[in-house]
């Protein structure tokens, strides 16, 4: 649905919109922020006392400050429908050069398998700009100057390719002449995808729109749980990427990220999915403390920007009723 | 989206790329009048290509029973469902609208499955059909319209049904590719078969969803899309078998009936063939226009054409072959001197003919069609290879032999 704009815009309606522009500004100069990379939700990685392993039960986590981090249809180059998971729960820590993202949504259809050729996986994936990368990327799948490096956990990955055989077992099969691994094609064509031994997680590299290729060395690890129509999945790597084409972190860097999630069971796989704008993820010293440490100054900001933009909108919004009245 | 011409349509239409890529393209003609079902050329391509694990409910090839047949079932049916939902009382051609060149059959005036598409949630209208769709092919389908009490006669038979052999079409405006997002799926130039790497692919299914034919199938052992691969490396020449020489794929090669011809037909940049009088393909689909495209109206060009079945309403081939299949059936039931030459090249060598000649011979008898009395040569028909050697040679009778009454053992 769009909204109609005002046809006439007076002079205190672009005051306000200016006014507008000044408190994002001063809320971005506030955390020393580029404009052009941050946007305005902010993640931060505090230092574990314990290392959170794989687990997205661990214990570790209660104490971090989530971020609702909010969802759309991806809608880059071109649509691609989705858009059926409103919002994320992220939450990131680190410990001893590695970080850990964990990511949680509701779904309450828990889809795993991909045996039947209607059926699609939930999936959840993070994205962050590659280390080469010479600017801001774009956040679909980046561009040529600047790559992006996607961690992907996929639930029918975690739950193990599978023969239909073995899943049906009531099928008839008259024989296999064989069962080399030259004839499950993909595989012996080194598709990674087809791999059963892949495990859980991808780490794929992308320079814009139908490039997306995996990751020479897979090196991000990642575990998914379903529980009561929630999947939480923990994601984990060291800060070093394997190469530029990969994001790399660091005590007290930010970076941008950015979250997707798939529901399999809406249809969703490649572009249709549900997508964030990125978040600036801040890798921070300080320690996660019983209180989810320091985020004071960060909510107090977002309060702001919060009242303003309310301000602003209630201003425009009467403004526009008033001219749809006089008309 | 860049306009490209589809000749089959007689118009332009919308696709997702620009034309240009084939300067060949893989083309067969299948005599449906000749099929009777034997499941030969299933086999053949079953026994090559798909005999492994998770791909039980594959059949690149595969040979259904019309009207009520169809692998996956219902395919066509849903597929015009779709469309005619998209665009109602619209899907309509018209016949008059014609130019033997740029449009032979007419002028297609409804939409194609690339112009009903939303753009959003589909680039090419189509749907997944459902594992259990993929299951059980062939059963219960070889069933005629009616039983007909006093028996059946040309033109129509009043109850009928007929076999549809079925490959992928190597379209020249595949669904399939444009629909995949991840470029996994191309067209070769150099033959214009189409083909998904197995490297690149990551199973979105986004071609099972589009391909009007549903001759993109999913894999779940490997979670990947696999199809029809053209036989490509007998149509190469580099399967060792064919000693270099662009070979017929397997399931033309394994054809009992005799039905299937195959070959290479050369393109130019607009998608339209070039003028190649000899080639037996070009003679039968744009010369003696005895061969019509299945369903053009979804718009991909398909490039494997049927000579219609003569006993069945004419009605229900329009609707499946478009507004040629009056002129195809004529053509087919009383074949001019160089048809009936031409039709004796189906499966008389392995080697793609990629020209021939006819010599002609003396008459040889006479024969009532209808009302018409026709006579008959015995012309031969001489088919030349790539490098126009000559591979074959039939003549329009077939050579008889009698034994001698008192046979010895192992004589055929
Ligand atoms: S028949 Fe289907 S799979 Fe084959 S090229 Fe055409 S659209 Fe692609
Ligand atoms: S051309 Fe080859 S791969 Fe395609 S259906 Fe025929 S035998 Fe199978």
């Amino acid at each position: 649905m769009y909204k109609r704009l005002p046809r006439v815009r007076r002079r205190w309606q672009l005051g306000l919109g200016a006014a507008a522009a000044l408190l994002a500004a001063a809320g971005l100069q506030f955390f020393d922020a580029n404009p052009a990379t941050s946007q305005s939700l902010f993640l931060t990685a505090y230092s574990a006392g314990s290392d959170p392993g794989l687990d997205p039960a661990d214990g570790v986590w209660k104490n971090a400050v989530p971020v609702q981090v909010p969802l759309t249809a991806q809608a880059g180059t071109y649509a691609a429908g989705g858009g059926s998971i409103p919002t994320v729960s992220a939450k990131a820590l680190h410990y001893q050069g590695k970080l850990y993202v964990r990511v949680e949504w509701a779904d309450t259809t828990k889809d795993e398998s991909t045996t039947k050729v209607e059926n699609f996986s939930d999936a959840v994936a993070v994205e962050f700009p590659a280390k080469s990368a010479a600017s801001v990327p774009a956040l679909c799948m980046g561009q040529a100057d600047a790559g992006v490096n996607i961690w992907q956990w996929r639930a029918d990955s975690q739950a193990g390719i599978k023969d239909p055989v073995d899943v049906y077992a009531g099928a008839l099969v008259d024989m296999y002449p064989t069962k080399d691994t030259l004839f499950y094609t993909a595989r012996a064509a080194g598709n990674p995808y087809a791999n059963p031994d892949q495990g859980p997680v991808q780490t794929l590299v992308s320079q814009t729109f139908g490039t997306l290729t995996i990751a020479n060395v897979q090196d991000v690890r990642g575990q998914g749980a379903w529980n009561n129509g929630n999947w939480a999945v923990v994601f984990t790597r060291s800060y070093a990427g394997a190469d530029p084409s990969q994001a790399a972190f660091a005590d007290g860097a930010t970076t941008d990220m950015a979250f997707a999630v798939w529901n399999g069971s809406e249809g969703d796989r490649n572009g249709r999915k549900s997508v964030s704008a990125f978040v600036r993820l801040t890798i921070s010293g300080t320690d996660l403390g019983a209180g989810g440490g320091d985020n004071t100054l960060a909510i107090a900001l977002a309060v702001a920007l919060l009242g303003g933009t309310v301000v602003i909108g209630a201003g425009l919004a009467i403004s526009g009723y008033r001219e749809k009245a006089a008309r | 989206m860049p306009p490209v011409y589809n000749w089959q349509l007689g118009r332009q239409m919308d696709y997702r790329y620009p034309n240009g890529g084939a300067q060949r393209q893989f083309a067969a003609v299948f005599n449906t009048n000749r099929c009777i079902a034997c499941q030969t050329c299933t086999m053949a391509c079953k026994s090559t290509w798909t005999f492994s694990p998770g791909q039980e409910l594959m059949w690149w090839n595969n040979v259904e029973t019309k009207p009520y047949g169809g692998f996956p079932r219902h395919w066509d049916v849903k597929i015009l469902d779709l469309q005619e939902k998209a665009n109602p009382g619209a899907q309509v051609w018209n016949a008059t609208k014609k130019d033997p060149k740029t449009a032979p059959y007419g002028t297609f005036e409804g939409k194609t499955i690339f112009e009903t598409a939303d753009g959003v949630n589909q680039v090419v209208t189509g749907y997944i059909p459902t594992e259990d769709e993929w299951k059980g092919p062939n059963l219960h389908e070889d069933t005629a319209t009616a039983f007909s009490k006093n028996g059946v006669s040309l033109p129509e038979h009043s109850g009928w049904f007929f076999y549809l052999q079925r490959i992928c079409n190597h379209c020249t405006y595949p669904a399939c590719l444009a629909a995949c997002p991840r470029n996994a799926i191309y067209k070769r130039p150099e033959d214009g078969i189409v083909l998904i790497d197995q490297n690149r692919c990551r199973g979105y299914r986004k071609c099972t969803e589009a391909c009007p034919y549903k001759k993109s199938m999913y894999r779940p052992s490997t979670r990947t899309s696999e199809k029809c691969i053209g036989c490509y490396p007998r149509v190469e020449g580099t399967d060792p078998l064919t000693e270099g020489l662009p070979m017929e794929t397997r399931c033309m090669t394994a054809c009992i009936g005799k039905i299937r011809l195959q070959g290479l037909v050369q393109v130019g940049a607009d998608g339209q063939w070039l003028e190649d009088r000899q080639n037996p393909l070009y003679y039968l689909v744009h010369v003696a226009k005895v061969a019509l495209p299945l369903y053009p109206q979804f718009g991909t060009q398909p490039n494997v054409y049927y000579i219609p079945p003569r006993w069945v309403p004419r009605d229900y081939l329009r609707q499946m072959f478009g507004p040629g299949v009056d002129d195809a059936i004529a053509a087919y039931t009383a074949p001019s001197r160089e048809t009936l030459a031409v039709l004796q090249l189906f499966r008389a060598t392995q080697q793609i003919v990629f020209s021939y000649k006819v010599e002609p011979g003396p008459k040889s008898g006479e024969v009532k069609v209808g009302n018409q009395v026709r006579e008959l040569f015995n012309d031969t028909v001489v088919g030349f290879d790539s490098k126009n050697r000559e591979i074959v040679r039939v003549s329009v009778d077939e050579p008889v032999y009698e034994r001698p009454a008192k046979v010895t053992m192992n004589t055929i």
